[in-house]
């Protein structure tokens, strides 16, 4: 099918029609299990659907899809390479369990339609921004990801807390995408074309001219470099990187609890992802950015390279003093976004290209093992607060001893983002510390060190609190948790799978990686673009 | 002789900057929410005029204005084709705009709700009033 395969372009408008059907069943149906039903099923069917995604890609390069059949930089176009198909994949895998696992915890709310119509939503947006070839669509799709963030984080609108997190999430949320389409602007005004691969194209200056997209127009080299430079704000924001992270500690402990897991464990892949979209695919080491007068591109890295740093530290110092369990696992996800970010911002142009590929491969591998294990330990941290009806540690002291199998997992979860062998965290953190060593950054690979260790005494507090210590008083016997205690387990065999396959996960992702960022993968993502404008206007 | 065009373009690019400092600044400093979501406004309308200013198309000649991107003959010939590419406005900017404006728009009655739901749980909408988070 030269046109694109259908679950490429299908997934998100599908996704977003399922979702927005809810409302309007809930007028007809009142039994809870139909819309529980509803959303696992949906779920269920877009992990299908991405898995398939990432199979046909895998096996013959990126793919295309041309919406209304309009030719690329004409039409909107949705284009997935290996990068794009891992990431959608984990997305939908992660969705689904969060899916299972809301049956269980949102059993017991009101407003059930609205809840999993903006979860429903919330997917269309990830899906899309991951699988979109086109930057003002990603613009869109990160307006419909963000609006059902802001509205799933304010999802008990009768808490003071809740309402306040999600308007200070949304204010300064809406800004930082409206920067965004400013960046837009300049990106059309000086390139003419908004399509990801065309862009590619014509920021590396090269000689293929498609026949719907003319030449350029002023300074390309400075409007890219104002472009990144005003995007980067909507992308950090999203991925919760210093010092845009200031909204991810408060939404967390007022959104339901699947939710959490949703917004650490999936939303934060956005930003990272993107960036990786925007200094490699499109402004990438061969581009405007990098031979222009002024070193745009290395200025750009390094300036992500630090905050990541500090990101890392602010977040594993913040974790040891944290009373609440959630707002604990918030500060951990500020602090594994600095270390993604640090490993994606190896990229300059001193160092050699082994290194960089080495760094991107160990920020995906940590994406995937964060995004499974931060999924786990919210979950699970759900089902103890289910118990103790507290978020506070003090009060959550011993109430895992009620819950042994989820408490096991929750220790599977903490030792995976600890970095303990043979779960998956080490390897990725070990891959990270290796590719700064090889890239002649000894220092920055000791800070990698240094973070794990320091979160090590966040991560420790809290496993101590809920097994070790003596029960703040006496729990009853938690009932009907047989259903999250199955998801939880389900993630803590994957997360010891990652660990195990890491021989194996490591050259697929670096495979993943050279096929998608590196030069030749960026080559291969320009000539599918190529191959479909062929197609669909014979010259 | 003064150059009209060029000291409208300054004005126009001047204000633009103005806006977006203004909105930035109520955004970020005005303790009200209501101010906070009228400059959020602001910044949209904003960086929408800049996408239109983006799209201008100077006229061809004193009495020759561009046209809108509407092909008016049934078969064009390459000739009309030439023309019609040497007179048309670019569409896409304002395509852009308007879904840019319907985003907006959704966003801040989702915002305005939000803020009436704060105001009815604290009786106040000033955010150093209500702030309970630590951040």
């Amino acid at each position: 099918m030269e046109a694109g395969i259908l679950t490429i372009g299908a997934l998100a408008p599908i996704l977003v029609v399922l979702a927005f059907i809810l409302p309007l069943l809930g007028i007809f149906i009142k039994r809870k299990v139909f819309f529980h039903a509803y959303a696992v099923v949906v779920t269920a069917l877009i992990a299908a659907a991405t898995t398939y995604n990432l199979i046909v890609v895998w096996r013959e390069g990126p793919q295309l899809y041309a919406f209304g059949g309009w030719p690329p930089p004409l039409g909107i176009s949705y284009e997935v390479d290996a990068l794009g198909a891992v990431l959608g994949a984990l997305t939908a895998w992660v969705m689904l369990f969060i899916a299972i696992y809301s049956c269980w915890y949102m059993d017991k709310e009101t407003g059930i339609p609205y809840y999993y119509t903006l979860l429903l939503g919330l997917e269309a947006g990830l899906i899309g921004c991951i699988y979109t070839g086109d930057a003002f669509n990603l613009f869109v799709m990160l307006e419909v990801l963000s609006i059902s963030a802001y509205g799933l984080v304010g999802f008990h609108r009768g808490r003071a807390e809740a309402v306040e997190a999600a308007v200070k999430y949304g204010i300064i949320g809406a800004a930082a995408t409206t920067v965004y389409f400013i960046a837009l602007v300049f990106i059309y005004g000086s390139y003419g074309t908004l399509n990801m691969a065309d862009l590619a194209i014509k920021a590396r200056v090269m000689a293929v001219a498609t026949p719907f997209s003319g030449g350029y127009y002023g300074n390309i080299a400075v409007a890219a470099a104002l472009a990144v430079a005003l995007s980067l704000w909507v992308f950090t924001y999203k991925s919760a990187l210093f010092p845009n992270h200031f909204w991810l500690p408060d939404a967390h402990p007022e959104a339901p609890t699947p939710v959490s897991a949703a917004l650490s464990g999936l939303v934060v892949n956005i930003g990272a992802y993107t960036v990786m979209r925007f200094l490699y695919t499109m402004f990438g080491s061969n581009s405007v950015l990098t031979v222009a007068k002024y070193p745009f591109r290395d200025i750009i890295l390094w300036a992500l390279l630090i905050l990541g740093i500090v990101s890392g530290l602010v977040g594993a110092l913040m974790m040891i003093v944290q009373e609440d369990i959630k707002r604990l696992l918030a500060y951990s996800t500020v602090s594994h976004v600095g270390l993604v970010f640090m490993g994606l911002s190896l990229g300059f142009s001193t160092v050699p290209l082994a290194a960089t590929q080495e760094a991107l491969t160990a920020s995906l591998y940590h994406l995937i093992n964060h995004s499974v294990g931060k999924a786990l330990l919210f979950m699970a941290a759900g089902i103890f607060i289910g118990i103790a009806g507290t978020r506070k540690l003090d009060g959550l002291a011993g109430s895992g001893r009620k819950a042994p199998l989820a408490t096991a997992a929750f220790f599977i979860g903490f030792l995976q983002l600890m970095g303990l062998p043979p779960l998956g965290g080490f390897f990725s953190k070990f891959l990270l510390y290796s590719a700064f060593m090889e890239a002649g950054m000894p220092i920055v690979a000791v800070l990698v060190v240094i973070i794990s260790a320091i979160s090590v005494l966040g991560y420790a507090k809290a496993m101590y609190s809920v097994w070790f210590r003596p029960p703040a008083k006496e729990f009853k016997n938690p009932a009907g948790i047989t259903l999250p205690t199955a998801v939880v387990l389900f993630l803590a065999v994957v997360c010891v799978g990652l660990g195990i396959a890491a021989p194996y996960l490591t050259s697929a992702l670096s495979t993943t990686i050279a096929n998608s960022l590196m030069g030749k993968g960026v080559l291969s993502y320009i000539q599918a673009f190529l191959k479909t404008i062929n197609y669909l206007s014979p010259p | 002789m003064i150059d009209v065009n060029a000291f409208l373009f300054s004005v126009l690019v001047f204000s633009l900057i103005m806006n977006l400092g203004i909105s930035l600044y109520g955004i970020f400093w005005r303790p009200s929410l209501v101010k906070k979501i009228i400059a959020l406004t602001i910044l949209g309308d904003t960086a929408n005029v800049l996408a239109i200013v983006v799209g201008y198309r100077a006229w061809i000649a004193p009495n020759r204005p561009p046209i809108p991107p509407v092909l008016t003959t049934w078969k064009p010939t390459a000739a009309d084709l030439s023309k019609f590419s040497s007179l048309a406005v670019d569409p896409l900017p304002q395509a852009l705009v308007l879904t840019a404006v319907v985003i907006g728009l959704a966003v801040t009655v989702f915002l305005v709700f939000l803020t009436i739901q704060v105001y009815r749980l604290h009786g106040t909408t000033d955010v150093r009033k209500i702030a309970k988070l630590k951040g």
